[in-house]
Parts: C-alpha cells; structure tokens; sequence
C-alpha cells in the first residue's frame, strides 16, 4: 500500500516504531480503510467532530481530578478521534499474553499470602516482596471463596522497538480506566458512527456483562441478588468520576467508607432504615486504606474491622486486600522464572528491561549506567516517582546512587526505550504521539476474558513521552478489527442473576441521603439569596435612575434584611453605618471566603451536590456546568456595574430554576429524592421567615411599608399572585394571608409546612407505632401555630409600641421548631455524629 | 521461675462510645525458655465478639469488639509462665556466641540457607524504623566495626545507649520517631530498643523488637509495691550459626528470667498490646498497672 500524503497526513514523521507506519513508510493493515473513513467525512469536517466528542463528554460530565490542581476539580476528559487499530492476528497473541500473565498474578498472590513456596524456593528474592510496603503480613494465611483471587487486572503496554507489544507495567489494586474506555467507546459511536464504516471493530460491551457477573458470582453468600457496593475515597478522587460511573451503569450503590460499618463479623451499610448486609465490595480505595484497626491508623476512607470480615469469608473484597504488592517492578526481571515455575511455558508478552537492584550484579550493572536508565522503587511506580537518569544532575545522580547503595533491594531500573508513537488528530492533520494502552482483565470462569481495546493515552504533546493523565495527556479508543463481520453480543451469556431489583428508600446509604438532603437545603438557599441580592440591587439600580438616596430608610431595611437573611453580620445592622453599601452588598455577592456569601453558599451547594453525581443525568451535568461557569465569569468579570451584577444574577436564577426541575424529574423519590425535598422546604421556610421578621415586624410609614412589601413580594415571586388575587394595593394583612398563612399556594409557609409534614411520614420508621416520631412532632407543632395564627392580630401592635410583638413571636417560634425539626431529622438518619477515633493516638504513615 | 502476671489496661472516656473495635497483643508466646501455664482474659463491658488468630510473626493476637455504648474499657489479663531463661542467657557468653565476627555473619546471612528466610524480615526496614539517618548509622559503626565479635559490638551497643541515653518518662509517644529520640537522647524503653534496632540493622543484620515485661526488684529490706512492675521492651540480635540473642538497653542487662515476653516483630508497630478504633466524640484517659508476683 503507498502513501498518498494528502493535507491529513503532509507531516507525518512517524517515529521508530509506529503504528500506523511500517519503517518503509508504508501503511500497516487496516489503517488504509481508517484513513479512507476520515478522508470521507472530510478534514473540515473532522474539525467539527472533534468538538462535537468534546462536547459529549462535557454533556456527560466526563472529567478526573487532579490533586491540588490550580483549575479545581473536574477537569473534562480529553478524547481525539482518531482511534488506534489492532488487527484481530495481533490481538490473538496480546488476548493470549494478558490472560497468561493474570493467570500469574492470580498463583503469584495465592502464593505470597499462603505458602511463600517463590520464596523459600528461591524464584523470588524474599526482598522483593518483603520490602514492598504492599506486602500486608496482615493478610497472610487469608482464604478465598472464589476460585480466583485477583478478580481484576490490568496492564500498561506499549509497541517496543521490536514491533511487538510489550508490557510496561501492572495494575492489580484497583485499576482505573474501564469506565472512561467504555465512555470512549460510547462517545465515538454516537459522535463518528461513519468511522466504524467497514472496520469490524470488536465490541467492548461483553466485557462489561462479565464484569456484572464477577461480581454477582463474587458474594460469599448463595443468594440471588446479593448486596454490592462501590467503595470510593470520594469526590475528590482523581477518577471518582468512573466511581460513580460504573456504579450507576452496574446499579450498585456508591459509598463511602463511613456509609459502612462491621458488626457480629459481617460487613453492612448504613442505609436510611437500618444496617443492610454487604456481600461484595468493589474496592477504589487503596489497600492501605481500607482498614484502620489493621491497616493504616490515620485512615477514614475505609471500615475499622474490614480484614476480620474477610478472614471470615463474610464479604469479598474485589480486588483482594494486599494485591497491592503485585504492582511491583522488582517482579519483573524474576517473572520468566515464576511463568516456568507455576505453569512451565515462556511468558508470552515481552516485559520492559528491568535490573532489580538488589543482586549485586544488577546493581553494579544500574550504578555504571545510571544516566542511561529509569530507576523506581519497587513500591512506588507511579509515574512522578520515576527517576529519569537523562534529566539528573550529576549531584542528583550521585544522590540517587547513595540512595540505591542504602537499601539497594528497594530499587529497580528500566531500560530506556522509544515506544511506537499513534496518529493523532490535531489541528487538522495526523500527527505521531507516543501511547500507552490499559487493557483490562478479569476473571471469567476458569480464564480471565479480556476487553478488547481498552484506554489509550497519548502525550500531550509531541515531543512528550511520559504519558499520563495528571499531566493532561489525550485519551484516545482503541479498536480490535477484523476481516470478518463482527457478531451481535450474544444476549444468552448473561448470567441469570443479573436482574437487578431497584432498590428502595431504605436501602439508601445515609450519607447519600445526607447528601440529598443538604443539596436541598442548599440549593434553596442559594435562590432565594439570589432573588433577594437581586430585588435590592434593582432598588439600587431604580434609586440611581429616580434620584433617590441610598441612604433612605426603604433601602435601610432592605440592607439589613441583606445581612440577616444571609447571617453575613455586622453587615448592615452593626453599631457602624456602612459608608458604602454597594461595596458591602457585593461582597455579600461575591466574596467567596465570607461565610454566608452568595458565593459561600454556592459553594456548598456545589459540594453537596457533587456528591451526589452519581445519581446525575446528563442534562443536569449540562447545567451544572452552566452554573459554575456563569458564576466563575461573574466573580472574575471586573465589569461590577449593577446593571451587570443583576444580569448575572439573573442567569443563575434561571439555571438554578432548570436545575430544580431536572432534580425533581431525574431522580426518583426511592432514590433519595424525598430527603432532597425536605431539605429545600426546611430551607425555603426557614429563610422566609427571617426575611419576614426582617421587613414585616416593625411597623412602618405607610408610603415606606408599601415599597418593602412590593419589595418582599418581588423577592419571593409573588407579586403577580398577589394582583391577581387581591386585585387591590397592596396591603400587610393580605401579604401575610399570602405568604405566610395561605394553605393553596406553594410559595406559602403554611403550603410549605404542610407539605413537609406529609414528606417526613414517608421516611422508614424502625418502629411501628402510633406515636409520631420526635420530628414528626416539631413539625406538627409549627404547622399547628401556624394554621390557629390570624393575619388581622399578626399585623397588631401594642400600645405604643412600634414592634408587631405577635407576629414577631409566630415567626421566633416557627424558626426555632424548624432548627429543631433539621436537627432531629439530622440525628435519626444521617449517624454521622460519632467520629471514628483511635485508641490510643497512634498514625504511623506505613 | 514461675511468675503470675496480671496486667490491667483502663481507657475512661469523656463522651460515651458506641461501639468499638479491638486488638490486642496480649497473651504471652512461648518459645524455648518461657511456657504459658494459663492465661485468662477479662474484658469489661463484655465484649459482642472475641477471636485469637496467631499473626504473621506467630504471636497470639486477640480481637474484640464491644457493641452498646460505654464509657469505661477495662482489659485485664492474667498470665500464669515458667521462665526458665537463666541457662540460654549463659550460653550467650559462650565461645560459640562470641566467635562469630561481623563479617563472617553478613557473608553467612547472605548465602541462600534456610535460616536467611527467617532471618532476612528482620534486616530490611520496618514500618517504624526506615530511613535511617546518617548519624544512627555513625553511632553503630563505632561499636561494629571490622570483623569484631557480632556479639561484643552488640553488647557494647547496649552499654552505650544505656549511658548515653536519659530515660524519660512523656518525652516521647508511640508515634514519636527514633531520630527525634536519638537526637534528644531522651525516651523510654521501646525508644531505645527501637534506636538499637536500627544501629544493628545498617549493619546489615538482623534485629528484632521484643514486647514483654519486667519484674522488679525491691530495694532490699522493702516490701514490693504492687503496680510497680510495668510493660517492657527490649530487642535481639541474630548471630549466624548461633540464635537470637537479647540485650536490654534500658537496664543494661542480658535478659535472665525477670524478663517476661509478650511478643516479638519488627518494630512497636508489630506488636502495640493494645489498639483499637472507638465510635465516639471526645477524648479519653488510660491507665496502666502491671503487676508481677513471682510464685516460685
């Protein structure tokens, strides 16, 4: 096949080894076709495509984080449209190779927690394991039930000088990547189906029908439908995006280690109605971490008691506690002989050179070529613990021989090696960029099945040869192609137990109802700030136009309901009169490091509802993202007008009004959507009530009364009611008959009361009875003071006294029972307020 | 000698806890020299679940946990042992011992024979001694050096961190690292045994960290206290051809039959008597009483 160099491919200088290029600069199988579907939709519109990926995966809310990132978390996932290929010959030996070297893994680790026979028999250097921090003696002698021990694996491969593909490096713990390569693989779908045109490209979704089955057939215990969890450190995890992923495309439930709790020797969750026995968890936490009475002390991402639960064969853990000591380069000059000790055959896939430094030989082999080569310790591969011998400088090499002298059998070398670059798609031509490719593994019956394709990273630049995600690399697809048509997955494979019951508000882990809850509390925290900032600062904007001072008395109660309304004090009722009013109110706007700040309360309202992405659709990824990014322009705009300020404000109104709407249709009140509702009424009516204490209790000139009504009704909405309903100017008594006592209209305290009532008797009661639960009772109260008030008395003052004592009464009481009403609803289901302490204060970092 | 040892351990809470989970070290081990007669374990509250299981280095390892709240965890063992520890302390003197020279002994450790799997755990790094600086490293060498007897530098090693070493009571806790302790040259047993340890291992042999008791002595004419006695520690080396051989710092002494063992490891980490994770808010308070009666 000869090359036609068209615009797409003028500057390609393929490397040594590439995988689209033979080193005659010929075409490799395959790539002919993928270059003929590109050319066809054209290298116009290839640009559009491009960003059309880009969009989907933002609309997806595809992103990973990076740890003390200047940027914040979520960063979008980067996908290029041009996959690489691997024709289905190649594919046979590499599936062969993976399948073998898991197989390893799987004797390896039986091996080193039970009889250490690599050891005594001298395959393995008892140093290699020993010395690895992996290496959890607190795991030794541990039994399985399943037939397999290491479930999952994962491997780093690249293309070698040779053209074959070697393996780099291996994942065993708890390897990333499978839910960002399926997302990839879905994107590429729907954004290039013209792409696949012809190329036969293996499907990835079986894979996925194996992995559900892994984990069903995981459970220790013989039922149906076991109990399955996704364990994850948490949002802020660099890929807790594919947590919550692969937890809502298995229908497992996504938790925390605080959402689980060991009691009577088995594993449970902590759901809204009580504790609810686990049977398997699929761990993302790092082994370490997983058990703070055996493992690391200072951890709070795991559950105390975890390792006795296992040693019970109570609970499978997914991968095994301990594998950790598998993802070790000290393995690898020693796997030829554990692959002719445990199964007598050569190891299929050729490995990366590596002198394990711990035999003298080696050693001396590593210190006369340091420059030359990368040196890692056994226990800490990740790629910014590379020491990269070109880039030392003399005193750092010489450094780095003493360290090596010191504990030589900690550290291992790696030949250097230019690894085969992939066409990538930028700016309009294919350019060569080095890739490594995850591919994943796990067990299936008495084999491991293996993903054909997988996640393909490619550096971010071109003369960049690390490759990773922390430093923003591109992910691409990789496709396994075939002469032969491609056959439908078979439907008949799926395993019997996998029809999965969805399950219902008492299963909820209460920290994701916790969650919910505060996400409801917040976000109707925000809005109504929103639309309070943004009454006054058009009463500002009107003052300016109607040459009225800011200082006048109207404005003087709108201020200082700013600062009870948002707790922002001194504010506007300190002893000290603000000599700059705008200036104060935009910082009660902006100023995200005031407590009670709109954009504080943002900010809260972003946590908790990240925490709950799990149970995001699409759409309410799209106008999240919308929120911050309106809300991030407005703080940095230096534009701080009025007139501006109100139309970013008016912005977010809108999106958090769409925002709502999603909620209320996306989740389903089973999944936790009732706790999200009584967080925004509890929320609502309490900030309602302080905005009415603020503007209604003292009485006022008429003229003066009547603008802050207008005002309280403007920021709550209900001026068009109001007219509609009352017809009439407007007047202090129907105010209060319409926001506060009116039993029809939602926007109402009573409406609002009532409704929280009836949303409290849903929530699971351990106890049958007739007696109402000590937070149905604080809320019965509330309602029932409210429903026996009178608007004619509540707008009454006393003798000479200019405070409406009664309605000032009402409204203290009613926000008190609230608070209270929070609290208990707080401690009944979110137990959370025991910490999990030590013994004796000892966090040794191991 | 035959001794009964009682040893109580009381966490007083603040705030109530309602559930926790435990790890105990407590049930002596036994070995060549030392037999466990009886062993009785008392936990209050009463626990929900209690297992033994050995650990990885053959020590007893008792788990519990207490559901209900509680504010008080009282744990009190009894072990009735024979030590008989005098004659195998002796034969650390011998010519057998002492023969062995620094040099010698590296080279034997580092020939494949089966005694370097069970001795090789004991020369890497542990949780607790890892990185050893320079000046621990300089501080060994002045005691091992050439092909001196394994057995006189260890002992000399000994001699000096017992002179040039305070024991202090507080300066230091179970999480206090041995380069802060050795730079103050301040710290309580398991410091020194730990510091020990790490002199011995940049030598590139093997020590261990002993957890254990010691029985004291009254001043003669003087009626024993009771609680006077208390948790000790300790370490050995391992001489190539001969054993383990211990060395208590802190007392300057080779440990005859007063000194009662526990467990051993690798470091402190190994082998804490007792730890645990409570559910709760708030701070505690413990108290410890060891007391040893010597029965015949």
């Amino acid at each position: 096949m000869t090359l036609v160099k068209d615009s797409l491919l003028q500057n390609y200088m393929a490397g040594t080894t590439d995988e689209m290029m033979t080193s005659s600069m010929e075409l490799k199988p395959g790539w002919d076709l993928l270059l003929k579907n590109l050319r066809n939709i054209g290298i116009n519109e290839l640009s559009s495509r491009q960003e059309d990926l880009n969009w989907h995966l933002a609309e997806n809310g595809v992103t990973y984080n990076v740890y003390n990132d200047p940027q914040g978390l979520n960063r979008p996932w980067n996908l290029n449209l041009a996959p690489s290929i691997i024709t289905s010959e190649e594919w046979y030996t590499i599936e062969k190779g993976i399948q073998q070297r898991a197989k390893l893994f799987d004797l390896i680790i039986k091996d080193l927690y039970g009889k250490r026979e690599l050891i005594t028999k001298g395959i393995v250097p008892l140093e290699v394991i020993y010395s690895h921090r992996g290496f959890l003696r607190q795991c030794d002698q541990i039994e399985y039930k399943t037939n397999k021990q290491l479930q999952i694996y994962a491997a780093d491969l690249s293309r070698g000088p040779d053209g074959r593909i070697w393996v780099i490096s291996d994942r065993t713990q708890a390897p990333s990547g499978m839910g960002y390569a399926l997302e990839n693989r879905l994107t590429m779908g729907r954004v290039l189906p013209d792409l696949f045109q012809g190329m036969n490209v293996k499907k990835i979704s079986n894979f996925f029908q194996h992995f559900n089955n892994l984990l069903i057939e995981s459970s220790p215990r013989n039922v149906d439908n076991p109990n399955i969890v996704v364990l994850t450190p948490g949002p802020l995890n660099e890929t807790y995006f594919e947590h919550a992923y692969l937890a809502s495309y298995l229908g497992y439930s996504l938790v925390q280690g605080n959402d689980l709790v060991v009691r009577d020797k088995q594993l449970w969750m902590k759901s809204l109605k009580g504790l609810k026995r686990i049977d398997v968890v699929l761990r993302r936490v790092d082994d370490m971490y997983v058990d703070p009475l055996e493992l690391r002390e200072d951890s709070h991402l795991g559950v105390p008691g975890l390792l006795e639960v296992v040693r019970n064969k109570n609970v499978a853990i997914v991968n095994p506690v301990g594998s950790r000591v598998l993802e070790n380069p000290g393995l690898i000059p020693f796997m030829q002989g554990i692959s002719k000790y445990f199964l007598n055959e050569p190891l299929i896939l050729p490995q990366i050179a590596s002198w394990w430094c711990g035999q003298a030989k080696e050693r001396q082999y590593v210190l006369d070529h340091l420059p030359y080569l990368n040196v890692k310790r056994i226990d800490r591969a990740q790629t910014d613990n590379i020491f990269v011998g070109n880039q030392l400088t003399q005193s750092e090499l010489d450094e780095l021989a003493k360290q090596i002298m010191d504990r030589p059998y900690r550290f291992v070398a790696q030949e250097r090696i230019a690894f085969s670059t992939t066409p990538t798609y930028v700016n309009g031509m294919l350019e060569p960029r080095n890739m490594v490719w995850r591919t994943f593994a796990l067990a299936h019956k008495e084999k491991y099945s293996v993903m054909p394709g997988g996640l393909l990273r490619v550096g971010s630049d071109i003369n960049d040869a690390a490759v990773s995600n922390q430093a923003g690399g591109l992910s691409k697809d990789i496709w396994i192609i075939s002469d032969k048509e491609v056959a439908v997955p078979n439907i008949s494979s799926l395993s019997p137990k996998t029809s999965i019951s969805l399950s219902g508000l008492d299963d909820l882990p209460s920290l994701t109802a916790e969650n919910l809850f505060w996400a409801g509390r917040y976000i109707g925290r925000t809005l109504t700030t929103a639309r309070f900032l943004r009454m006054a600062l058009k009463q500002i904007s009107y003052s300016q136009v109607a040459d009225r001072q800011l200082s006048s008395e109207y404005l003087k109660i709108i201020f200082r309901t700013i600062t009870n309304l948002t707790s922002t004090f001194p504010g506007f009722v300190g002893k000290e009169e603000i000599k700059d009013p705008y200036q104060e109110i935009l910082s009660v706007i902006f100023d995200k490091e005031r407590e009670g700040s709109l954009s504080y309360t943002i900010q809260l309202f972003s946590n908790a509802y990240f925490s709950i992405r799990n149970l995001w659709s699409s759409d309410m990824w799209r106008v999240f993202g919308r929120i911050e990014s309106i809300w991030k322009e407005a703080r940095e705009d230096s534009d701080t007008s009025v007139r501006k300020v109100i139309q970013a404000l008016d912005q977010l109104i809108t999106r958090l009004i769409a925002l709502m709407g999603l909620v209320e249709e996306s989740i389903l009140i089973e999944q936790g959507l009732l706790l999200y509702f009584i967080g925004l009424q509890l929320e609502q009516s309490m900030l309602n009530i302080s905005k009415c204490r603020s503007l209604l209790v003292y009485e006022l000139d008429e003229q003066i009364e009547y603008e802050v009504l207008e005002a309280l009704l403007n920021s709550h909405e209900s001026l068009n009611i109001y007219r509609h309903s009352y017809r009439s100017h407007i007047k202090l008594e129907n105010v209060i008959e319409l926001i506060i006592l009116d039993m029809k209209y939602p926007r109402s305290l009573a409406y609002r009361l009532n409704r929280l009532m009836k949303d409290l008797k849903v929530l699971p009661h351990s106890k049958v009875s007739h007696e109402l639960t000590n937070y149905e009772k604080l809320i019965f109260e509330a309602f029932s003071k409210l429903r026996l008030a009178e608007a004619k008395k509540l707008i009454a003052t006393r003798d000479d006294s200019k405070i409406r004592e009664d309605l000032d009464q009402l409204l203290a009481e009613l926000s008190d029972l609230l608070f209270q009403t929070s609290l208990a609803v707080n401690n009944t289901y979110f137990s959370h307020t025991y910490q999990q302490n030590q013994l004796v204060a000892q966090n040794f970092k191991v | 000698m035959k001794y009964s040892v009682k040893h109580t351990t009381l966490y007083e809470y603040d705030n109530y806890v309602s559930y926790c989970h435990n790890m105990a070290t407590l049930k002596p081990r036994e070995f060549q020299g030392q037999s466990l007669l009886s062993f009785q374990l008392n936990i209050s509250p009463k626990p929900t679940e209690i297992s033994e299981r050995p650990d990885f280095f053959g020590n007893n390892i008792t788990r519990f946990s207490i559901q209900g709240l509680h504010n008080k965890l009282e744990v009190t063992t009894i072990s009735e042992m024979t030590r008989d520890y005098a004659g195998i302390r002796d034969s650390f003197f011998s010519y057998r011992c002492k023969n062995i020279g620094l040099k010698d002994a590296v080279e034997a450790l580092n020939s494949n024979t089966p005694q370097k799997l069970e001795t090789q755990p004991f020369v890497l790094e542990s949780p607790l001694i890892r990185k050893v600086n320079d000046n621990i490293r300089e501080y060994a060498r002045v005691s091992f050096q050439g092909n001196r007897s394994v057995f006189d530098a260890a002992y000399e090693l000994m001699e000096r961190i017992y002179c040039d070493f305070d024991f202090v009571a507080g300066f230091t806790n179970v999480t206090t690292p041995i380069s802060e302790a050795f730079e103050e040259k301040k710290g309580v047993c398991q410091d020194f045994a730990q510091i020990a340890i790490a002199c011995v291992r940049t030598m590139g042999l093997p020590a261990r960290y002993i957890s254990g008791y010691i029985e004291t002595i009254p001043p003669e004419g003087k009626e024993k206290l009771i609680g006077t006695d208390a948790s000790h520690a300790w370490f050995a080396v391992y001489i190539p051809g001969f054993g383990w051989v211990d060395f208590d710092p802190t007392n300057n002494q080779l440990p005859a039959d007063q000194h009662l063992v526990l467990a051993w490891g690798r470091d402190y980490y190994d082998v804490p008597p007792l730890k645990g994770v409570i559910y709760s808010n708030g701070k505690s308070k413990m108290t410890v009483a060891v007391d040893i009666q010597k029965i015949s």
